[in-house]
Formats: C-alpha cells, structure tokens, sequence
C-alpha cells in the first residue's frame, strides 16, 4: 500500500494484464486472472472488456507482461481510455500439500508519465495457521488463491478510498535486519527520492530470483513516502535503449547514464544469492542477497548490505514465528532496509543538530 | 653416571626442542614503508575460488565489500565500476592481476589500492561422523602507483570443534563462519 491520493473512481477503468510468471513452475494462470478479475468486479472496479485487451495487446504486439514503457502507457491511454494498468506477478505456486502461493501486484498510471499508483503482495503457505487439532490448515490450493487474491483485491479497494474490512498490515520483526550494513549521511530523511531499480543478479538456483526480490523492494520501498519508485517498465526501456547489461553491477557510467534517462535520484543494485522455497511440509526457505544504493549527486555508494534468512531463524518452540514462504521472509527484508536507511539519516541528522548547538554553546 | 658435560648437553638439547613451542608466527605482511592511514578509496577485485561452491567468492567479495565500507574508514567501489575498469583494462584475469594491470586498472577508476583475494576453502568439512562449515580466505593489497604488494593477510574460521566431535550439532551456520573471517581480516587490515 501507499500514501498516494486516491483517484476518483467511477470514471477510472483497469486493464488487467496476463499472470506475468516467475515461478519457475507450471501454474493455473489463466484461473487466477479470472478469479481476480471476477473478484475485482464484484468489488465495483470497472475492467477493460478482455475483447477490447486482447485486440490492444496483438496491435500494439505486447509480449512482456511484466511492466509498461511511455510508449504502450500512452497507447492504453488514447485507444482504451484505461486510466491503470494492473500488472501481477505470480512468484510461487506449488499445489503440492500443504499449497503455496505468492503474488505481487502494481496499479500503474497510463499516459505521457507512467507511474507506480499502487503496489502490494501476498506469500500465503496452506499451514501458516494449523490452529487447534490442525482445523486452520488450508489443503486446497483454489482456496488458499482466493484467499490470496481477496488480500490484494481488498488492498487495492483501500487505495481507492473504499472500507472492505480488514487491512492488510505487514509487521516486521527484528530478526529481518540486514546482517552487516554501511549507511552514509548522504542521505537525507526530509527529501524525496526518485528510486530507479534495476535488474538483480540471480546467482542463486532459483529461476527469476532476481525479478522476485526486485519486485519486493518496488513494493516495500513504496511504503515510505520519501522513496518514489520508478516503474520497472520504464528502467527496463532504457536499459534496452541504452544497450546496457548489468552483467556484474552497475558501473557509474551506466549509472549516470540511467539517473540522465530516468530523472532519478538513487539506483538500487543488488546481487541475490540465495531464494529457495520448499515443497510439501519439510524444509525451510532461505533469502541472501547482497544490497547497493548508488545516489545521484555524490556519484558514490550511500548504502551497502548483506541479509540473509532462514524461515526458522528464531524459532524455538512449536515452530511459532516460523515463516513458510520466502516471499513473506523477502517482504520484510527489504522492509528493514527501506527503514534503515532513513533511520539511519534522522540519527545522522539529530547528531549533526546536536553539534551545531554544541558549537553555538 | 652421566658426566656433568653430558647433564649440560641434554639440558640445552631440552631447551632447544621446547622453546620452539613458544614460537609465533604471522600470516600478516605489512609493508612497513606504506602509510595506510592515507589509503581512501579500494577496489575489491573478484576473488578466486577453489571451492566447489560457484557463488561462494562471489559471496565473500560482497560481504568483504560490506564490512569495509561499514567501518567508515574507506571508500569502496561499487562492483559493477570494477568490472567496467577491468574491461577497459583489457585485464585477462581480473582476479590475478600482474603489477603493470593494476597501475593501468587504478588509473582508469580512480583508486589508491586495490585488493585481490583466494577462497581456499568453503563449506561442508567432514571427519568422521562430525561436520561442521568452513572457510578459508587470504586477501592481497596493491598499491595502486607501482602495483607493489603492501598487506597480505589471511584467515580460516569454522571446522569442526572438540564440542562437534563430542555432541554433533554440525557447527556454525556458513553466513557466521564467513562474517567472522572477514572481520578477522578486516582487523588484520586496520591493525
């Protein structure tokens, strides 16, 4: 969720763009996009007709489903009159018992400047709450899809101002801290930030990690009203206009080259290592990734982590905090981050206030 | 009986064999001409790995570069400006650079040092039916005017424990064996 007004409904309809799919599995895309389609209808969302979507994607030959450059956001625009773009990623799926989903969804503007209006996500695992005598266990995985997409259709409903009932809060818990950190005054906790994030590099086994921990930080960087992320599309436009690889992080050139394209003030680099959910009832998920910010002015790095995780970090009796999916793990990872780095420039200031005084006195 | 010139001889043979137990030596070189205080800005270069894991220098370069730049004391520079250097270097092998490569590679991104390191070991070691994670790192400083040598230090943290052998429990995780190698060898660096 984020703190963006809320636009006038009614005259606002979404496009609901195919399951983009980063599970690395087989997975029911199509009865997903349905559900949450019908769900987001019986909710008073309008969605653009799926005739009039099908027609827009084979002219315009939209291929990736994964984000929307300036080009096809002005097309939704001025051929459907769309004012969103809904795009969801489906992380994980597993059907095996107990199931697994997780899914991260963004509401982009259409037009000359496309932007993120909303982002959230969901990682649910069919034993998050066995309960007493194992009566909370979900074993059907079309349930625990619903239940999935009802916390997302529910999330975006708030974004539109609307009371569905219960809000979707994420709690962070300590242990999520990044391990080792460097953190530079250069940060400054009263300015916005335009955040542009590029591709991660997957080192890990895991197919799509990258794209997975990145769409984790659009999401939790979104919370704070000082980052304002860039929609991947557009990084994605210009790392492809450009002819850029990141093939072993950015370099500043590239960097500076993207801040000129994008207008933006920070770029987020990382390397993932590690991104492993687990089947059935045995295992554990496991997160590492390695963190960089390059900022714009200073041309230098203003912030460096390494996180790494472990579902059952923590857990001593009963396997209660446990977390089960490693979307739910990477979600709060990122989110220790986000508040880290602007932590750690209110202190840096309050010592610097502190000094001036100290000097005055 | 034995002669007093005997009872002499066999005390200084006693002495000559124990006190070599109090010896130390040092996996440190410290080149004594180098101010390292002035050192600002280091270049990590990927490190070589003869482990079997494909990530693990990777891994190790990453949270090298983390701990160093968290001590506040130098600037590290971003990986991806590291590889762009080593490109128009034209440096064949980034993680063994010769002294000319390293003058030429410092002068394109702007750094006073650059620092080369070996993954030795990373992983699983077993003995018997104890095992426990393990790793062994040795790192290389050059200076970046003459690509001369002036630290070299290395480190092996984990392994298996007289507690391992006795109660299992398979040592520590490889996240907390490797923190603990990088900052034996940061210490090592800003002693």
């Amino acid at each position: 969720m984020n703190r963006e007004p809320p636009i006038q409904e009614g005259k606002f309809s979404i496009a609901v763009l195919p399951i983009e799919n980063l599970s690395g599995t087989r997975a029911p895309l199509k009865e997903i996009r349905e559900s949450l389609i019908h769900m987001m209808g019986a909710k008073g969302f309008r969605i653009l007709e799926e005739e009039t979507l099908e027609k827009f994607m084979e002219r315009n030959r939209i291929r990736y489903t994964g984000g929307i450059d300036k080009p096809l956001a002005q097309a939704f625009k001025n051929e459907t009159g769309t004012g969103g773009v809904l795009i969801t990623s489906l992380e994980l799926y597993s059907d095996v018992n107990p199931p697994k989903i997780a899914l991260t969804s963004r509401l982009v503007s259409t037009g000359e400047d496309p932007a993120i209006l909303w982002v959230d996500g969901v990682g649910l695992a069919g034993d998050d709450s066995p309960g007493i005598l194992g009566l909370g266990l979900i074993e059907d995985p079309k349930i625990l899809s619903k239940k999935a997409l009802d916390i997302l259709t529910r999330s975006l409903g708030e974004y539109f101002g609307k009371k569905l009932g219960r809000e979707h809060v994420q709690s962070v818990k300590g242990k999520f801290r990044p391990k080792t950190f460097y953190r530079s005054d250069v940060l400054d906790p009263d300015k916005k930030y335009s955040v542009a994030i590029v591709p991660f590099l997957n080192m890990s086994g895991r197919r799509n990690a990258g794209e997975i921990l990145e769409l984790q930080f659009i999401r939790n960087l979104k919370t704070f009203e000082q980052f304002d992320v860039v929609e991947p599309g557009l990084v994605r436009q210009q790392l492809l206009m450009l002819r850029m690889i990141i093939a072993e992080g950015i370099s500043l050139a590239n960097a500076e080259a993207l801040f000129a394209t994008l207008d933006a003030d920070l770029i987020l680099a990382a390397n993932v290592f590690n991104y492993q959910d687990y089947q059935a009832v045995f295992g554990k998920p496991k997160v590492d990734f390695f963190v960089q910010l390059i900022e714009r002015k200073s041309r230098s790095v203003v912030w460096s982590s390494v996180s790494y995780n472990q579902g059952d970090d923590g857990v001593f009796f009963f396997d209660r905090g446990r977390v089960n999916t490693s979307h739910a793990m990477a979600s709060q990872m990122a989110q220790w981050i986000g508040e880290m780095m602007l932590e750690g420039s209110k202190r840096a200031q309050a010592a610097k206030v502190q000094a001036v005084d100290g000097n005055h006195r | 009986m034995i002669k007093k010139f005997d009872q002499y001889r066999i005390f200084l043979c006693f002495i000559f064999v124990f006190s070599a137990a109090c010896a130390t030596t040092s996996n440190i070189y410290r080149d004594p001409n180098m101010d390292f205080g002035a050192i600002k800005s280091i270049a990590v270069m990927p490190f070589v790995s003869l482990a079997r894991d494909n990530v693990a220098a990777e891994r190790v370069r990453d949270v090298f570069i983390n701990k160093l730049l968290s001590t506040g004391a130098v600037y590290v520079l971003p990986t991806g400006e590291v590889a762009r250097g080593v490109a128009r270097a034209e440096i064949a092998n980034p993680a063994t650079p010769s002294p000319e490569e390293v003058v030429k590679l410092a002068g394109i991104i702007k750094v006073e040092t650059v620092i080369t390191g070996v993954l030795k070991e990373y992983g699983e070691v077993r003995s018997g039916t104890a095992a426990a994670n393990i790793i062994s790192v040795s790192l290389q400083m050059m200076e970046a005017q003459t690509g001369k040598v002036v630290w070299s230090a290395s480190t092996t943290k984990g392994g298996i424990t007289v507690w391992d052998r006795l109660f299992g429990g398979g040592g520590q995780p490889m996240d907390k064996v490797t923190q603990r190698a990088v900052n034996d060898l940061i210490n090592k660096l800003f002693k």
